[in-house]
């Protein structure tokens, strides 16, 4: 179900890319999700169990959806832009894709340029005219280096998930184990940004741009926690991710100043942080469970003293102790 | 001759022996050929005291708003931007100010005079390598297809005939990834403002007109023009049918004025 959720959050995300419709002079920290084109009969509200499917239909006749009546201008007009598009689609040389796409393709090619010129606008640029359209496409990014940021996110948990789905080498790995490699494979594949990861922390850290951040590392944690297969009932579900959570981020900003050959120095650390949360973890079972016992012995301890006390208050012996 | 409908729509009728489409002009029924004649009456009599009369009715606030216009158009040095019906250059001017480098800024305008005032602030403030002067109609812009970074229109559009025209313009211009953005007057919903605004509009206005440039008349059809262009949502659509994509608009003040922008793919 984890898996399901985390997908649906990414589908989410890469329609959210930009799809805000701001109405007020001051900008909404919420943005809506701008529906695509749907298959026939689409559930509004998904289940949860059923994930969202990714349609990128390019049939003539696709029935368009009418969106859900809180949603934005740009949904009601994206329908209308696709019925007007299509009759002229004959005269067109490419097929016009949604413009969600061509702005993930344009995050795509920008995140060539982020090594040279940081998680900018700039980037941004260069990736357009790398794919072949205006820098003006830029402008169109609610939140621009933040739009880089999060895609790069979202693009390393998808891979993350690929990487977990085409199966890893698990069964002879302890719990703490699993967590430590799945950790690692996902720092691993932001290792090529590092010289630049401080600026992309501090983007995320933005006031404006924290609620997605810290949805995105939930997600991710989220997915470790699910794919590291712990099912254990011992410590509360929150505690649990509170705890991982922690863990990747100190890990996440000890690698920034790490010079060791293919980040050695990194994963010592983190092997230790993670045996660290898992030796907390027993002992604090270790205390919840001698917990009932503490309870018992205190209760016998007390109960006999008491008894003894009572017996020598009405026997006397409390004045004639010295006489039994 | 000016003839009357039962229902203020866009129609055609016709006089004597041939058809006459008719469109809406404030609120006169005017002939089409006869609207951009007035129109260019107007903003001549009003081109020497455009800016002036700017400040005044919004209480210089529409500097604000054209800056948060060129903000939201995020401009970068080297593009190449088209300004209609931005006459005097206020749009164009900041533009340049945030780029700081050479663009190529063009400014196209349907009347000569507003144009002329343009030209000479431009000359105050030292500009002339980036600015581009052109003479040109909203509706059958003189520019190739696919070769405009930007098209910005302030308080244009409601000026401009046929409207739809001037938005498939729009699109033929701008290049892959180009955006289109439109700064106008609009409708406020919202229940006290509402009223406020429409005392403001109608009473204060054309005797501010009065007052200052002489012209009751032409801010009266600014006012009335303001009133028959379409809400938001509908403005939006009409965006869209032209063929963009993520049509948004953002509301200033309330929806006194909207900033309505548009991505060509």
């Amino acid at each position: 179900m984890y898996r399901t959720v985390a997908k649906q959050l990414l589908r989410g995300a890469r329609s959210r890319v930009s799809g805000t419709d701001v109405r007020l002079r001051f900008p909404n920290p919420h943005s809506t999700i701008s529906r695509r084109t749907f298959s026939p009969s689409p559930t509004p509200h998904n289940s949860g169990e059923i994930p969202i499917p990714r349609v990128y239909v390019d049939l003539p006749n696709s029935s368009e959806s009418t969106a859900s009546p809180s949603s934005s201008s740009s949904a009601g007009s994206s329908s209308t832009a696709s019925s007007a598009e299509e009759g002229r689609r004959h005269t067109r040389e490419r097929p016009r894709g949604e413009y969600q796409d061509e702005q993930a393709r344009v995050l795509q090619s920008a995140l060539r340029h982020v090594l040279t010129l940081g998680w900018t606008e700039d980037a941004m640029m260069a990736g357009a005219r790398d794919v072949g359209v205006s820098p003006s496409i830029v402008g169109s990014f609610p939140r621009k280096d933040a739009a880089l940021v999060e895609y790069f996110m979202d693009d390393c948990l998808e891979k993350l998930i690929d990487r977990i789905d085409s199966g890893l080498e698990f069964s002879n790995l302890s719990p703490s184990g699993r967590i430590s490699k799945l950790i690692r494979i996902r720092l691993e594949l932001q290792a090529p940004y590092i010289s630049k990861w401080p600026q992309a922390l501090s983007i995320q850290a933005h006031p404006l741009n924290f609620p997605t951040s810290f949805k995105q590392r939930a997600a991710l944690i989220d997915e470790i926690w699910h794919a590291s297969g712990d099912d254990g009932h011992d410590i509360d579900w929150y505690v649990k991710r509170t705890v991982l959570g922690g863990i990747y981020s100190t890990t996440e900003i000890y690698m920034l100043t790490d010079s060791s050959p293919e980040f050695r120095d990194t994963w010592a650390f983190l092997d230790d942080r993670v045996r660290d949360a898992f030796d907390l973890k027993k002992t604090i079972q270790e205390v919840l469970s001698l917990q009932h016992i503490w309870q018992k012995l205190l209760v016998l301890e007390w109960g006999t003293r008491f008894k003894d006390l009572s017996r020598k208050f009405f026997n006397g012996e409390a004045y004639w102790g010295h006489l039994s | 001759m000016i003839v009357k409908l039962s229902l203020i729509i866009l129609g055609s009728s016709f006089t004597g022996d041939n058809f006459v489409s008719t469109t809406i002009s404030g609120f006169k029924e005017v002939r089409e050929e006869d609207k951009s004649q007035l129109v260019g009456n107007v903003f001549t009599n009003v081109a020497s005291n455009y800016d002036l009369m700017n400040d005044l009715m919004s209480g210089g606030l529409h500097r604000l708003w054209k800056e948060r216009l060129v903000s939201k158009l995020n401009p970068f040095p080297g593009m190449k931007h088209l300004d209609v019906a931005g006459g005097t250059g206020d749009v164009a001017f900041r533009i340049l100010e945030t780029v700081n480098s050479e663009t190529e800024i063009y400014v196209c305008d349907i009347n000569p005079n507003m144009l002329n005032v343009g030209k000479k602030r431009a000359v105050e403030r030292g500009e002339t390598k980036s600015l581009i002067w052109a003479e040109g109609d909203a509706e059958a812009l003189d520019f190739p297809d696919n070769s405009m970074d930007g098209y910005t229109i302030a308080f244009g559009i409601r000026n401009v005939t046929h409207i739809e025209k001037a938005l498939v313009e729009a699109h033929r211009v701008l290049k892959r990834g180009g955006r289109f953005l439109c700064l106008e007057l609009s409708h406020v919903d919202v229940p006290l403002l509402k009223q406020v605004y429409d005392y403001y509009s109608f009473s204060i206005i054309p005797a501010v007109g009065e007052l200052v440039a002489g012209d009751r008349e032409s801010y009266q059809y600014l006012v009335e023009s303001i009133r028959r262009f379409p809400p938001q949502d509908k403005f939006a659509l009409m965006i869209a049918d032209a063929g963009f994509q993520k049509v948004e608009y953002e509301n200033l003040v309330a929806g006194v004025v909207a900033i309505h922008s548009g991505l060509k793919l």
